[in-house]
């Protein structure tokens, strides 16, 4: 029942409106929002898909969702909300992830337009090439802490959403992670694998233990520290870590000095590597710095103070106990998944990474600030999401009634800039990056590699982490020789040959596809030797074409400098902005440059 | 072996479901949040929606006045009304449905007309942070305003017609004290260092650091000792050109230590002495802005009734001119770098103790203005944030909204200087206050009943409007026409972004942290754009 929208929209657009068919991807903050507000402007179908269930966190702006909510399916929920105001409008709800092969291409072309509501880039890319692939406008929207924005994504019209290389995720080298972390954030990304290789799902890229293979080691001490190795720790190193610590029943003390004992005392034994670094200081589990401290007075929230090293211990073993029982809970070969908003697993991380920290003299800090930097969190808050939905439902609208050149980008400020904007709109819509290797007609990129030694597998990963292909298949170009197919079985005997093995040489290409994005790439190989994993070469890398000259903000002037302060962390829950950053200098008038926050677990390389 | 019971801190159930928010302003905003009042006036979308934003990150009570009864249209509009609400007072069933979204928030419904409020128990308004009001008539708008403004409560008052938005924000002072600056200049004082920080740098030797110490000294020692260097050559001077700061950079560069093979070995803190010095070797000094609030009369002409911030203002002029030698109380922030834990908590402590000195002498002098006006005390806590803060206060000081019903002088020409711009947004201004004239007179809205009819009242309404301000008719009708489609209705995804930023602006102002619209926004849905207008 939606009451007089007939008379103020003119006929074109409520008959639109009456005969479209609406997906919303995300029912998080955003996605409520929209929902809610297609709902009240009287869309009749529309479909909602969302993997989550509802946390206590979500309350503060997922309005849709009450405390006795919490556990439950987003998508079902919201559902549930809304047609309790208006049973008359079709509502699919799906708690699922859009990432799925359910969820293909003549499934979005069903569809009259797709609204991102999404919190992460991997499912932002892989909606990106379906609604490419499908030829179906898509809405992509995004908010963090007071600002946001939202951007019309079509085929041949626009920019895609992978047409501007993403600021790159932070990287951290395995061996600073596992040997010589020297910030904060690599003792955190250490927890954070520390937990997985416990309790989460085992993944080789995310061992803790010393890296014995670091180059910086290498040599006379590298050696002796490996004919030492079986003194202290046995063979550890060669038992999965949580076989080992299942054996010792997740004995806290057990699993300290062996984490902070041993492995510490291992890592000394490496000598080059302090030569000109400070040597950590191995702990001992009954001697724990504040031990004897009386709990000291503080402000604010418990876990805005920093604990001392015991504290962390005493969480440590907590932490350690409640995980165990959680994951005997579970059927045989299920694990936990990391979560900042699980108490014992947030807890796990803020004590073993403020342990390390202090081991290696890095400073210590708060759970609260761990959460932020581990949890990639950037604040959300219910008015933004609200701002940035209407947006898109009105540029929905717009879409509609055909008006596409009307629905460009706008960013929303957190203050007013000095232009008199609280809101930027790009004045046109961007056009497509012809070197696009997504939505160019014919996408192509390099792959630098080194083929003597990357293999069939690890070609697998730069498919799948590189390009975002969920089940990459490829072809060597002109010969239609099958190299990859994701048929399982098909091309597993040659997971561990190298390129060269299988008679891939620099220059070559690969055509490579995933049937499910409906899309394909030609992937050309580059030979370089110091190479230690893969890189991507995009064209896109390259200058963009010429800036228009009506570009709403100014440059920033020594944006590229990177600021002192803490890592920023990235993003959380519907964020995943792009944000123009303004100068306050208003002489130089500069295309805007653009930077993505995002959400995204840090990707550790290898050395 | 016995361990103590591990026990964990317990993190609250309150700060669990806020944690995303807490991140944007902190404990003390959310605290402000929580003593915050906000007064909504009629519960149509746009109000619901506003109160729905307010309601779900915690404030801590509302209030809606509200004497309407629940009609279909309502129903059909407005998320917060259900089918059972119909024929009930507008106000108490929206605030039921409202405060469902958040236990912890209290809530008060009143039936009575506002222009009776007004005239019977103006105290009324006294007790809240901020009051919102749309769909007001004129009268009652230019009488609520001036009330407001002369007890000095912050008012939004906001409209949604259609396509068409505004809202505009009266405050007759509101300071910010945090103003979270997107590129905060760091306070490390390397030109003019502090006694204690003085003697530290000073008997720092990089030279006899050990190496494998030497990658960990604070970049702060590393510019400053290079610094030093350069004014051998350069004395009494510090490097302000790029040239001078290219200089600085190479000795930092000769500062790097060089392996075996002579090949300079690669430590993290030196590239971050050479990346800081563009930004951290500006010269201390006095933002303009700030001596101009501290010399305003407002600041040195204090009474009973002046607020915190001007009495804050005052003795920070009192330090400025005495101990502070012209600065300000150092910050006592120092950026996260690569650094050995003591060297870094050695700096901070250095930074935060100066900090603390200067807070101290700043709190004793708020204490005796305060003991000298007998005026209400004022915190340490919070005389400790102005002190962090000093380098970018930001004051508003707003104008009444029903001085735009006035139209004297400066108001009509700033109108009718931005109604000869391109793109004019301010035509929607017009037309929105034609159209509360037009529901003045006709006791309804443009196009309700009649659209053709009415497309001549209206251009009468916007003609009289135009001609007040010495502005020529509008060339062309089609915005007339457009109001009149409208029939008054909102669009339910146009009140809901306009309720997003009204309420965005609300919290601004509640926790007195963000810069707020200084203060009027226009938004056309038709075209999409936005602008906003300092009246
Ligand atoms: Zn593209």
């Amino acid at each position: 029942m939606v009451a007089r929208v007939a008379g103020v929209f003119d006929e074109k657009l409520t008959e639109a409106i009456a005969n479209s068919k609406i997906l919303v991807v995300g029912a998080g903050g955003i996605g409520c929002e929209i929902l809610k507000n297609l709902v009240l402007t009287g869309f009749p179908q529309i479909e909602i898909i969302d993997l989550d269930t509802i946390d206590v966190s979500n309350l503060n702006r997922q309005f849709l969702f009450h405390k006795e909510h919490v556990g439950k399916s987003k998508a079902q929920v919201a559902k549930d909300s809304a047609l309790s105001f208006n049973p008359n409008v079709n509502i699919i709800a799906h708690h699922d992830s859009v990432i799925s092969n359910d969820y293909g291409v003549s499934y979005f072309k069903q569809f009259n337009i797709v609204m991102n509501a999404l919190d992460n880039r991997v499912a932002r890319n892989h909606v990106n090439r379906m609604c490419l692939a499908a030829n179906v406008p898509l809405i992509e929207t995004g908010t963090a802490g007071y600002a946001g924005q939202v951007e019309l994504i079509k085929k041949g019209l626009t920019q895609c959403y992978e047409c501007q290389p993403k600021a790159p995720q932070k990287t951290f080298p395995g061996c600073t992670i596992r040997n010589t972390p020297s910030e904060p954030i690599h003792c955190i990304v250490w927890a954070k694998h520390l937990f997985n290789q416990l309790f989460g799902e085992e993944d080789p890229d995310q061992d803790v233990s010393p890296d014995t293979a670091d180059p910086e080691a290498a040599g006379e001490a590298g050696a002796s520290a490996l004919s030492s190795e079986g003194t202290t720790s046995g063979n550890v190193e060669r038992k999965s870590t949580r076989q080992w610590a299942a054996d010792t029943n997740y004995d806290a003390e057990k699993l300290f000095t062996k984490l902070f004992g041993d492995d510490i005392r291992y890592l000394l034994s490496m000598e080059n590597l302090w030569k000109k670094r400070r040597p950590p200081t191995p702990l001992t589990w009954d001697n724990l710095p504040g031990k004897d401290d009386t709990p000291a007075q503080h402000s604010g929230l418990p876990d805005q103070r920093v604990w001392s090293v015991h504290e962390c211990a005493q969480v440590f073993a907590a932490s350690c106990k409640a995980l165990q029982a959680d994951l005997a809970g579970r059927p045989e070969g299920d694990h936990l998944v990391w979560d900042k908003d699980e108490k014992s697993a947030m807890d796990f991380v803020t004590a073993c990474a403020n342990i390390r920290a202090y081991i290696f003299n890095i400073p210590t800090k708060s759970r609260f600030e761990i959460k932020s930097m581990a949890g990639n969190i950037i604040p959300a808050i219910a008015t933004a999401n609200a701002i940035v939905a209407g947006l898109a439902v009105l540029r929905a609208q717009s879409i509609l009634r055909g008006h596409l050149a009307a629905a460009t980008s706008v960013y929303l400020r957190p203050k007013v800039n000095h232009r008199g904007q609280l809101f930027v709109p790009e004045k046109t819509l961007t056009p497509p990056n012809p070197k696009c290797y997504v939505c160019a007609p014919k996408p192509e990129v390099g792959l630098a590699c080194n083929l003597k030694s990357l293999t069939l597998k690890e070609l697998t990963t730069a498919f799948k982490d590189g390009l975002n292909m969920q089940a990459p298949d490829a072809t060597v170009e002109g010969k239609g020789l099958v190299v990859l197919s994701s048929e399982p079985g098909e091309t597993d005997h040659n997971n561990d040959k190298t390129l060269e093995q299988i008679g891939l040489n620099d220059g070559c290409a690969l055509l490579v596809d995933d049937f499910l994005q409906n899309y394909e790439v030609r992937v050309r190989l580059q030979q370089e030797d110091e190479e230690k994993t893969w890189r991507l070469v995009t064209d896109a890398d390259a200058p963009m074409p010429a800036p228009k000259e009506e570009k709403p903000a100014n440059g920033s002037n020594g944006a590229d400098e990177p600021k002192p302060g803490p890592s920023r962390t990235r993003a959380d829950s519907d964020s995943d902005m792009e944000i123009i950053e303004e100068d306050e200098d208003e002489t130089t008038v500069k295309p805007p440059k653009r930077r993505r926050t995002e959400m995204s677990d840090e990707v550790v390389e290898l050395c | 072996m016995a361990s103590p019971s591990p026990k964990s801190p317990e993190q609250n159930e309150k700060s669990k479901q806020y944690d995303r928010q807490l991140r944007l302003w902190g404990d003390h905003g959310q605290a402000a949040l929580e003593n915050g009042h906000i007064c909504l006036i009629n519960a149509n979308a746009l109000g619901t929606e506003i109160i729905k934003s307010i309601v779900l990150p915690g404030v801590g009570s509302v209030t809606i006045i509200d004497e309407n009864i629940v009609s279909d249209e309502d129903i059909g509009s407005n998320f917060f009304l259900e089918c059972s609400s119909k024929g009930l007072n507008r106000g108490s069933e929206a605030l039921r449905l409202l405060l469902e979204l958040n236990p912890a928030v209290q809530g008060h419904a009143v039936q009575e007309p506002p222009d009776q409020i007004l005239k019977e128990n103006p105290e009324f308004f006294k007790s809240f942070s901020v009051v919102i009001a749309s769909s007001l008539s004129e009268r009652t708008i230019q009488d609520l305003s001036q009330h407001l403004w002369d007890i000095n409560i912050p008012f939004i008052l906001c409209r949604s017609v259609g396509f068409l938005s505004l809202f505009r924000i009266q405050l007759k002072e509101h300071a910010v004290i945090e103003t979270h600056p997107e590129n905060e200049q760091v306070d490390l004082r390397l030109d003019v260092p502090f006694q204690t920080l003085a003697d530290y740098l000073n008997g720092f030797d990089i030279d006899a650091v050990e190496l494998k110490d030497h990658g960990h000294i604070p970049w702060i020692i590393i510019l400053y000792k290079a610094v030093q260097k350069w004014q051998i050559t350069n004395p009494n001077s510090w490097p302000m050109s790029r040239k001078e700061k290219n200089e600085i950079r190479s000795i930092v560069q000769e500062f790097i230590r060089k392996d075996e093979n002579g090949v300079p070995i690669n430590e993290e803190n030196f590239e971050e002495a050479l990346r800081a010095v563009n930004t951290a070797l500006l010269p201390t000094f006095l933002p303009v802005k700030i001596q101009e609030l501290i010399y305003s009369s407002s600041a040195t002409n204090l009474n009973k009734d002046s607020s915190p911030f001007w009495i804050m203002c005052s003795a920070l002029r009192g330090f400025i001119e005495a101990e502070g030698k012209g600065k300000l109380p150092v910050r006592g922030v120092l950026p996260d770098m690569t650094a050995s834990t003591e060297h870094y908590i050695k700096l901070q402590n250095i930074y935060r103790a100066q900090a603390v000195i200067d807070a101290e002498i700043i709190y004793r002098k708020v204490q005796q203005i305060v003991a000298q006006l007998h005026c209400e005390s004022i915190s340490e806590a919070d005389v400790k944030l102005f002190c962090r803060h000093t380098h970018d206060l930001y004051l508003i000081k707003g104008t009444c909204i029903a001085t735009e019903y006035q139209l004297g002088g400066s108001v009509a020409s700033y109108i009718a200087r931005y109604l000869e711009e391109p793109d004019v947004m301010m035509v929607h201004y017009i037309l929105l206050r034609a159209a509360e004239m037009f529901r003045s007179e006709h006791n309804r809205a443009p196009g309700d009943w009649e659209p053709e009819a009415d497309i001549a009242k209206l251009k009468t309404c916007v003609t009289k409007l135009l001609s007040d301000i010495s502005c020529s008719p509008f060339p062309k009708d089609d915005h007339i026409h457009e109001m009149c489609r409208y029939g008054g209705a909102e669009i339910h995804s146009v009140s809901a972004f306009l309720g997003g930023c009204v309420a965005q602006e609300a919290i601004k102002i509640v926790t007195k942290q963000y810069k707020p619209v200084n203060n009027m926004f226009i938004y056309d849905g038709a075209s999409t754009n936005t602008a906003t207008f300092t009246f």
